[in-house]
């Protein structure tokens, strides 16, 4: 009897390995973000200025940026449309920002959920695209903060990639931090600001 | 007999062992290079206080002459003639006339000789800056002479800019710009005002550093899906992957050969690491020591090859100074993000005062600072063109 036990025990434990091994999900290590292919700008690019002046005076108003032979265009995919040319809703996932540790770059537990709401609201919208924001505290070098906020944004893009959320729907900005929601010099500010904003862009109509 | 020579047994133990303890809490502290006493006679108005601030930049400061070890002295009126002398013999040093340019010019080209006289340093007082500079939300892209005289705004965007960094000549700046709303790399000719996207990649785009010789642009890119360091030649061809992987890599600086890229690199927390351009594994760059604390990041190689300074700290932050090959590393004055000058001895750097930025002159040697005063405003992420 004893050893039935121990046997269909023993059965039913290797049945649960080898299936959950079967469905085993594999998290993806980084999700690359696709090179642009050049393709026909929407609008006509911004004429030259060629005037010349000495440095300082008689600089042009807004000096004129011309695109070079390595601006990235649109992402490709399915979204690279609403990408460049959307509408911007900023209130949608504010309830979702993700926050972040001091001189940390990964998602905490408690701020699973709000990435499985925003993966949800993406199933059901397909036509959708984010754009993630990554921020700092002040308390880094501003370069190291361009890179630590840009790991951030990345973060949530990969989290939200490991939820079925198609990496080429999501845009990530760095801010460093340049963009504090609370310009405070102490923890109860810097908590607020060690954070990856979601911005929903929905199509332009 | 066997008490006392368990004694004396446990005595000697205890003075081997303390011995041993003192020579582990030894610290060598580096002193600091003698500022040098100068006296500057004859001079009066801007032409006085170019020569004054210029000497206590290179760490000279002004006393009398009966106590000074240089006596500077001339005129300046529309052409400048200055005499260099020894103090206490007064024997001549050097005897020289400027004519051409401005008084301040005359004045910066005086300092210039007396620098090369006194410490056979390189000439640095021509020479200008690039800097962000904040203007309500947005920040912008200037430049001005070394000193802060004569700033100019270069970008107009009424957005975001951040690091900027020269070509070598001082005529085209590279920056991070978020105009178009994502951080793109802009190549901007600081006489006509022309601007360039140079590097706009999918994700973010940052940091660029033109190398030494001018042919080729360190940057940061996270089109891998992680912020790695790459290169490509200086006109945005044959872009190299150097670093890879999940840690993400920042601020890069190239060696005077340009065969080696120093940049920072966070896994768990941020240290220095070499790479060769040609790819391949990066290494640590050891940094390390007593007054060395926290995040080491925005290392700068000195133009002569043998140092690199850095920044340390995370919240307070300090310039701190290492071998180029690593070693032992020591904090040298509270602040953050340096700069060499072409002179290998002067750095510039950003001080947080009272939560803004103000830019500031390192004399390295002697550890004096003197804050470039002219400039308004909160001023950081200071280039010195080379």
């Amino acid at each position: 009897m004893k050893t039935a036990r121990l046997l269909s025990v023993f059965f039913a434990g290797a049945a649960l390995i080898l299936g959950s091994a079967g469905c085993q999900h594999r998290p993806v290590a980084t999700t690359q973000i696709p090179d642009r292919e050049a393709a026909t700008p929407k609008s006509p690019p911004p004429t030259a200025d060629n005037t010349i002046t000495s440095g300082g005076t008689g600089l042009p108003e807004k000096p004129p940026v011309i695109p070079g032979e390595l601006i990235a265009e649109n992402t490709n995919g399915p979204w690279a449309g609403v990408i460049a040319n959307n509408n911007e809703d900023r209130e949608k996932f504010k309830a979702d920002t993700v926050y972040f540790d001091f001189d940390s770059a990964t998602i905490k537990k408690n701020e699973n959920q709000k990435l499985e709401e925003v993966a949800n609201f993406f199933k059901n919208n397909t036509e959708d695209a984010l754009r993630v924001e990554g921020n700092c505290d002040e308390r880094g070098t501003e370069k190291y903060n361009l890179s630590l906020g840009e790991r951030r944004a990345l973060a949530v893009r990969e989290y939200l990639a490991n939820l079925g959320v198609d990496s080429r729907r999501v845009v990530t900005v760095t801010y460093g931090a340049a963009k504090p929601v609370d310009p405070g010099h102490n923890e109860s500010a810097w908590k607020k600001n060690r954070r990856g904003e979601l911005i929903l862009l929905t199509p332009k109509r | 007999m066997k008490t006392l020579r368990n004694i004396v047994f446990i005595f000697l133990c205890g003075c081997a062992l303390a011995a041993r303890a003192q020579e582990s809490v030894i610290t060598i502290k580096k002193p600091a290079a003698r500022v040098i006493p100068i006296a500057i006679t004859g001079f009066t108005g801007e032409v006085n206080a170019v020569l004054k601030f210029d000497l206590s930049v290179l760490g000279m400061e002004t006393t009398a002459p009966d106590k000074a070890d240089y006596l500077i002295s001339g005129t300046a009126n529309g052409r400048l003639e200055g005499r260099l002398n020894q103090g206490g013999t007064g024997g001549a040093i050097f005897a020289r006339a400027y004519s051409s340019g401005s008084a301040r010019s005359q004045a910066h080209a005086f300092a210039d000789d007396i620098a090369k006289a006194i410490l056979e340093t390189p000439p640095i007082f021509h020479s200008r800056i690039a800097f962000c500079r904040k203007e309500g939300g947005s920040t912008e892209v200037w430049v001005a002479d070394f000193d802060g005289n004569g700033p100019m705004q270069m970008s107009r965007d009424a957005s975001l800019v951040a690091t900027p960094s020269w070509a070598p000549g001082g005529r085209k700046l590279f920056y991070t710009s978020w105009q178009n709303g994502s951080t793109q790399i802009l190549e901007h000719d600081v006489a006509t005002g022309a601007r360039k996207v140079f590097a706009g990649y999918g994700g973010a785009s940052f940091n660029p550093v033109v190398s030494p010789d001018g042919s080729k642009v360190a940057m940061i890119l996270s089109k891998s899906g992680s912020p790695n360091l790459y290169t490509c030649d200086i006109n945005g061809g044959n872009l190299s992957q150097l670093t890879r992987g999940r840690d993400e890599a920042s601020s890069p600086t190239w060696s005077p050969d340009g065969r080696e890229i120093c940049c920072v690199v966070r896994s768990g927390h941020a240290t220095l690491r070499k790479i060769s351009v040609n790819g391949g594994e990066s290494r640590e760059l050891r940094a390390g020591g007593p007054t060395i604390y926290g995040n080491l990041t925005s290392p700068d190689w000195s133009p002569d090859g043998k140092k690199i300074i850095f920044t340390c700290g995370s919240g307070t932050f300090n310039i701190c100074l290492v071998p180029a090959e690593g070693g032992d590393a020591e904090s040298l004055v509270a602040g953050e993000d340096p700069c060499w000058a072409p002179n290998s001895r002067t750095v510039i750097f950003t001080r947080r005062v009272n939560h803004n930025r103000v830019l500031s002159l390192l004399d390295v040697p002697t550890k004096h600072v003197e804050n470039v005063g002219q400039l308004s405003g909160s001023c950081s992420q200071p280039a010195w063109a080379r």
